[in-house]
């Protein structure tokens, strides 16, 4: 360790130690369950982890040395021994407590790197993957700007470009450091998502100038921790979108005055990222989407790499890829259902005897189902593991005409209308799938629903206007 | 167990039943097709309305055989569709473009690219939904090719030059996919899963001298290359699958001598995966 802390741009080294008394550790090491805690211990131990992850272990050479009577959680002769007894500890049943004793009082008491809270903080990310609040921005190409023009006119989207963004982690994390002030630091650790086709960058920031321990245990120690946040970055493959969570207090106390930190830190990330995108003569901004989710699946099925983008609700049937439609294949299409009915012929033999009220309502029931296909096709199924939570809309259209049917939009163009400011929210496990369930069930008219209901814009904040959400009519590209 | 072997009876019973199931249709639609049936049909002596029933069925079997033809061999087919939007401009019509995607001998799922027409007064086509991935810039394709109509006259669309360019990026970055694809296989490398995807786990013995070759951008114009004693490099890829650039990196700097081993005067990628090839084979 450095003697003298000087201020500098640097980073926060991943193997810089915070004291396990440091109350932002217990807080980490807190929210994981035991599994956890000992599955990324026996993660520290491993080899290649040494480096950053090493743990305390008895280093005399005497066996009478210094054996502290006290200590409840003497210091392991060898990685191998702690490895053991990790595994051991796996093996067994016991409480939280007993493991997190273990880490911050034995077999780490020289602290915790912030590589380790890093891995701590992911894993947390990994068991709750709905624990962020994530926002999907579109990475878009700018316009080189004109060297000619005399004003600082800002640069315009190319919307002709043909370049797709490309993106390099390490380039990519070079250049966010010099976008982050100096009286800033940072530390940066890079995950690949386990099963997802994503690369998760947790951003820890500390209001410090030194990147050595004693910008973390200065005697201001407890407020530089106080104000200290974590950020995620979300970089699904192959797409150009980037996902950034809200920023998260690692303290409860300073949640008063958080609200428009975090805000200021939020916009210093979303500024920062694109200029850590761009490249020279290549610049590229951010722009919003309108999707804020928790779901990852969801994120990456409207923003990620596959066919789905751009066809959602109804459209997704051009996208669903486990339908064979070769054109070498002559059979006809069966229409949707009729493998259903027609398979069992003892529900068509049940059917003669039912009643006239009971055929007919058999009959609405399928064709309620046959509708919310047509509106739907294949997604807003409730275990399809899609879900929004929460879909915010604004309706901007004059309030229709009573007596009539439902009015389009253009038709309250005579004179006065009145437009009531209609503001409502949807709020559930995955909203698109509760609206298919109404459909089913013939709740909802499936034919008269406006289609934003379905979902197919892929926007879980969006204004309506002429009965069709955002866009100047119909949503286009 | 006799439970288990009534359960794997009836799993087999019923593989049996939809193989059965899947060449009755085969079958019902190879009759419907052939132009004897239609003849059969019309002369036989059956009731009319069978016989009606019958001549629908062999009409839409016969328009259906058409479109296939039609979209096998030109790759590139319009159809109509609905929005079922009721608040859907232009009534909900809907133009479809099908690009057909042909790889390793077998067709893919086409991509669908869907217009409307939202400006009034005017015939314009404007993109309203699509399945193609991102690693094509059909935004800016869109934009080129067509462009909104502002005010009189403004910007003259061209659907066919539009279509024939998306079709070229397309089945372009599908040969790029392939190519890398065929050097992993060249290499001696375990498959890899989907487009720009994560690759799957590696065999841990692998016979050559690269130990991993992987697409390193969305569009599949980047070859990343590792090779088994440490040494990393890129490979350029341009549009056509030509080699661009190939830069390696080894401990002592940039290592010019692999490169030439790599590419030994290839100028374009294919021509390194059958180097790859030969060299195994040696």
């Amino acid at each position: 360790m450095s003697r003298i802390s000087v201020p500098t741009t640097g980073r926060l080294p991943s193997s810089l130690r915070v004291d396990p008394s440091n109350p932002a550790v217990s807080k980490i090491l807190n929210r994981l369950s035991r599994a956890s805690l000992l599955s990324i211990a026996v993660d520290w131990l491993d080899e290649n982890n040494q480096s950053l992850a090493s743990p305390y272990l008895h280093h005399s050479e005497s066996e009478y040395d210094s054996e502290d009577e006290d200590d409840f959680n003497p210091p392991a002769r060898s990685l191998s021994a702690l490895q053991e007894l990790y595994a051991d500890l796996q093996s067994r049943k016991g409480s939280k407590r007993e493991v997190i004793d273990r880490i911050t009082e034995g077999d780490w008491r020289h602290g915790l790197s912030l590589y380790q809270l890093a891995m701590a903080d992911l894993q947390y990310l990994y068991d709750h993957p709905l624990s962020q609040r994530w926002t999907a921005y579109r990475i878009a190409p700018l316009k080189p700007p004109n060297p000619d023009a005399e004003d600082d006119s800002p640069p315009v989207e190319d919307k002709q470009s043909l370049v797709i963004p490309r993106f390099h982690p390490s380039t990519f994390l070079n250049a966010l450091q010099s976008q982050v002030p100096p009286d800033v630091k940072a530390h940066y650790s890079f995950d690949r998502h386990r099963i997802l086709p994503l690369l998760i960058l947790r951003i820890f920031i500390l209001d410090s100038p030194y990147n050595t321990s004693l910008g973390l245990r200065s005697s201001a120690a407890a407020t530089t921790f106080d104000t200290s946040r974590t950020v995620y970055i979300a970089f699904p493959d192959a797409s150009p979108h980037v996902f950034i969570s809200k920023p998260q207090s690692l303290s409860t106390s300073a949640a008063s005055t958080a609200g428009g930190e975090s805000k200021s830190l939020r916009t210093l990330i979303v500024e920062g990222v694109p200029k850590a995108l761009s490249r020279p003569r290549q610049r590229v901004t951010l722009k919003a989407t309108g999707l804020v989710t928790r779901n990852f699946n969801e994120l990456l099925d409207r923003r990620g790499s596959q066919r789905t983008n751009f066809a959602g609700g109804g459209w997704s049937i051009y996208a669903n890829e486990k339908v064979k439609e070769s054109p070498l294949d002559t059979t006809l299409p069966t229409p949707p259902l009729s493998e259903e009915d027609g398979d069992v012929g003892e529900a068509k033999r049940r059917k003669r005897v039912l009643s006239v009220i009971e055929r007919k309502e058999e009959r609405e029931r399928k064709r309620a189902r046959l509708v919310a296909k047509a509106r739907f096709g294949e997604s807003g199924r409730v275990d399809d593991g899609k879900g929004l939570e929460r879909v915010d809309i604004v309706v901007e259209d004059p309030f229709p005409d009573i007596g009539g049917t439902v009015e389009d939009g253009e038709a309250g163009d005579a004179g006065e209308t009145w437009k009531p400011y209609v503001r409502f929210t949807l709020h559930g496990s995955h909203v698109f799938a509760g609206i298919r369930q109404l459909v089913e069930h013939g709740i909802i008219d499936g034919e008269r629903m406006p289609g934003w209901l379905t979902g197919d814009e892929g926007v879980s904040v969006g204004a309506v206007s002429c009965g069709r959400i955002r866009g100047y009519k119909g949503s286009g590209v | 167990m006799p439970s288990l072997t009534l359960d794997d009876e009836i799993l087999n019973l019923q593989s049996q039943i939809n193989t059965l199931k899947s060449q009755l249709q085969i079958q019902t639609s190879n009759l419907l097709g052939s132009p004897s049936t239609e003849q059969l049909i019309t002369s036989s002596t059956t009731p009319a309305a069978q016989k009606q029933n019958l001549l629908s069925r062999s009409a839409s079997q016969h328009a259906h055989n058409q479109q296939c033809l039609y979209r096998a061999c030109a790759g590139l087919t319009a159809f109509r569709a609905r929005d079922p939007d009721p608040n859907a401009v232009d009534n909900g019509a809907i133009l479809g473009l099908r690009v057909e995607i042909a790889s390793r001998a077998k067709f893919l799922r086409p991509y669908y690219v869907l217009f409307n027409r939202p400006f009034p007064g005017s015939n314009a086509l404007r993109v309203h939904r699509h399945t193609i991935p991102p690693s094509i810039a059909l935004v800016g394709l869109a934009n080129r090719y067509l462009p909104f109509p502002k005010g009189e006259g403004g910007g003259k669309q061209d659907l066919a030059r539009f279509a024939r360019a998306l079709r070229r990026e397309v089945v372009r970055y599908h040969h790029r996919l392939g190519v890398v694809a065929d050097l992993r296989k060249a290499a001696g490398l375990g498959k890899k899963r989907g487009n720009g995807g994560e690759e799957e786990e590696e065999g841990v013995e692998r016979e050559g001298k690269l130990a991993s070759i992987t697409a390193a951008d969305a569009e599949a114009k980047q070859i990343t290359i590792e090779w088994a004693d440490g040494r990393a490099g890129r490979l350029v890829m341009g549009d056509d699958g030509e080699v661009v650039k190939v830069v390696a990196v080894g401990d002592n700097g940039r290592d010019r001598d692999v490169v030439r081993e790599l590419l030994g005067g290839a100028t374009r990628v294919e021509d390194v995966a059958k180097r790859l090839v030969s060299a195994r084979g040696d």
